[in-house]
């Protein structure tokens, strides 16, 4: 059986040892696009706020090929999918015959559209590369500008200003991290990150850069001109689907896939950031870019392209994240609309430093967001996840004592 | 293999495997000494109070696949087929508490332990004791329960044993109950403690 994944991601990687782990005589090809040994995403963030080395992103052998029996073909992108003749077209042409694909081709960053960013020290915030270019640009830089106020543009704030540098953050929405905690959390997270000593610019946007070769500047559209010598952009990503043909794969946001990863083209499928499912908290299609998210569903691909069927049970949005003393937790869906019937519960606030919030669909955790005291954080995910009704009064879920063993009977 | 069994309707929440969880995972490992280490050693096994004010001695199941090992960002998270357990390497550990949020059982905590990097808090959680088994002794939990709450048996013989003593006691004539009656007095003292209170 020859398997093809495109992506050497987290989720082509578990894809590809989950092939191995059932099939040993399988053949795999990987196509990646970079040509770093499989490495941890998510810490590129601890390497720009300097808390972790460049060397340790790595989070598998630099013989992880070898030792897997896999063909990697890296430093190439895939340009095309031919689904009839069961064949991927990479940019220069070449043709690589499959009778399994995964789609792992995760997301870019969303680009930004502004004059000057040809400048130098102007970065997105995606790959270990740009991690490197950015750790290199800090030496003598003194004024930074953070674009976005998601999980990207926080993670990069808190980076820069951990590194000393003053930062201004410009966010279209009201609060940061608008996504995925309600305004008291938000608010919560935005004064810790102002003590130490972030600016905040909030319904701005960038539309052009200044410098001479680089950037020195950031001009936003309602004309005010910020020095600065960095950029980071973190305006989200958007799924890398531009290359599949819609017509045989069915492409709504991301690659639309059953509960077994498999797309509308059957023997294709697709897992992490590309990938479009159910979310279990939402209840409707949604892409879930996140990296453990895309461990599993990684792996729950490879087994069903090895020929054990596995069905997943949707994706759920999770983050968790330290901000200097503050710890935040938020999963599911924390802001539901306000038709939607949901029941919110709160305890705490910024003057305990401790918050809850709890959301849920009659008698189903559907989303929760913790500040501080985190530990538990996994058994309100495992509720939400696995859709268990809640028989103990839901404040009993708030209150600093709650464990595993209220939930028994 | 051997491994450690929680019969959590027999926990009087005495909290003794907590001390003694945090002393053989201290530098010293005697309990006097081990207080005044700094950082001072934590238990890596929660003793919570249930519904009803019981005992709940809640630590890592060493689930095999493992929820927290595929989320670890870090790759610190790994098991160790010999021993059957599921170990944290302090020293890969960037303390992002994505496995906080991937353990079902809340059995994870993050801080300076005199076993890891010094100067820095890590995720640390139960390890089966693996160094007291290299030694031929038993978990340190397990050696000091008194309620028979923690036992450390092949899995397969602990399941028999329940199933045994389940059925003896639904028969005619059973002669002694499956929870101890000091134990099963004590929980019913606190049970209607709890529902006298009105809570």
């Amino acid at each position: 059986m020859k398997h093809v994944i495109i992506g050497n991601g987290i989720a082509g990687v578990c894809a590809a040892e989950a092939i191995r782990l059932l099939d040993v005589k399988a053949d795999i090809t990987l196509i990646g696009d970079e040509t770093f040994p499989p490495y941890s995403r998510p810490m590129i963030s601890h390497v720009l706020d300097g808390s972790q080395p460049h060397g340790k992103l790595p989070i598998r052998s630099e013989h992880f090929y070898d030792d897997q029996k896999i063909t990697p073909l890296l430093g190439r992108r895939a340009g095309g999918i031919d689904v009839a003749n069961r064949q991927v077209l990479l940019a220069d042409d070449t043709r690589i015959d499959f009778d399994r694909l995964l789609i792992a081709a995760g997301a870019d960053p969303r680009p930004l559209r502004a004059e000057g960013l040809y400048l130098k020290n102007i970065f997105y915030m995606r790959t270990q590369d740009h991690a490197k270019q950015q750790v290199a640009a800090l030496d003598g830089a003194r004024r930074a500008v953070v674009l976005g106020g998601g999980l990207v543009g926080f993670k990069a704030a808190y980076g820069l200003l951990k590194r000393g540098l003053a930062v201004t953050m410009l966010i279209t929405s009201g609060y940061p991290l608008s996504m995925q905690v309600d305004e008291t959390a938000g608010r919560m997270i935005l004064d810790e990150l102002v003590r130490h000593g972030l600016t905040v610019e909030v319904g701005v946007s960038v539309c052009a850069f200044e410098g001479n070769g680089s950037v020195q500047a950031a001009v936003t559209d309602a004309g005010t001109r910020l020095t600065c010598d960095m950029v980071i952009i973190g305006k989200g990503v958007l799924p890398a689907c531009r290359f599949i043909p819609g017509a045989q794969i069915e492409v709504d946001l991301g690659v639309v896939v059953d509960e077994h990863l498999q797309t509308r083209a059957p023997g294709i499928y697709a897992a992490g950031d590309v990938a479009e499912m159910v979310d279990i908290a939402r209840g409707c299609p949604w892409v879930n870019a996140l990296w453990p998210e895309a461990a599993c569903q990684g792996r729950v691909a490879g087994m069903n392209m090895a020929g054990r069927p596995v069905a997943y049970p949707g994706s759920l949005s999770r983050n968790i994240m330290r901000v200097f003393d503050l710890d935040v937790l938020t999963v599911g869906n924390a802001n539901p609309n306000k038709d939607s019937g949901c029941r919110v519960l709160k305890a705490g606030g910024a003057a305990q430093q401790y918050y809850r919030r709890l959301v849920l669909k009659d008698d189903v955790l559907v989303g929760a967001v913790m500040i501080n005291r985190i530990e538990q954080g996994g058994v309100l995910r495992s509720l939400i996840e696995n859709r268990i009704p809640i028989r103990l009064p839901p404040e009993r879920l708030m209150t600093p004592g709650f464990n595993f063993g209220q939930l028994l009977i | 293999m051997k491994q450690v069994v929680v019969h959590p309707e027999r926990c009087v929440g005495c909290m003794q495997c907590m001390l003694a969880c945090a002393t053989a995972h201290s530098r010293s490992l005697t309990l006097l000494a081990a207080v005044q280490e700094t950082p001072q050693p934590k238990p890596r096994i929660h003793v919570g109070a249930g519904r009803f004010n019981e005992g709940f001695p809640n630590r890592c199941r060493h689930c095999d696949p493992a929820p927290c090992q595929t989320a670890c960002l870090a790759g610190a998270i790994y098991r160790r087929d010999s021993v059957d357990t599921v170990m944290i390497n302090p020293d890969r550990c960037i303390n992002c508490a994505s496995c906080a949020m991937a353990c079902p059982y809340g059995v994870i905590r993050f801080h300076e332990d005199p076993l890891g990097p010094s100067g820095h808090a890590i995720a640390v959680k139960c390890d089966n004791c693996s160094a007291r088994v290299a030694k031929g002794q038993t978990p340190a939990c397990v050696e000091i329960c008194k309620a028979g709450a923690l036992t450390y048996e092949e899995m397969d013989a602990a399941m028999r044993r329940k199933t045994r003593d389940v059925s003896r006691s639904m028969s005619t004539d059973a002669d002694q109950p499956t929870i101890p009656a000091g134990v099963a007095l004590l929980k019913s003292i606190k049970q209607s403690e709890l529902q006298l209170s009105g809570s």
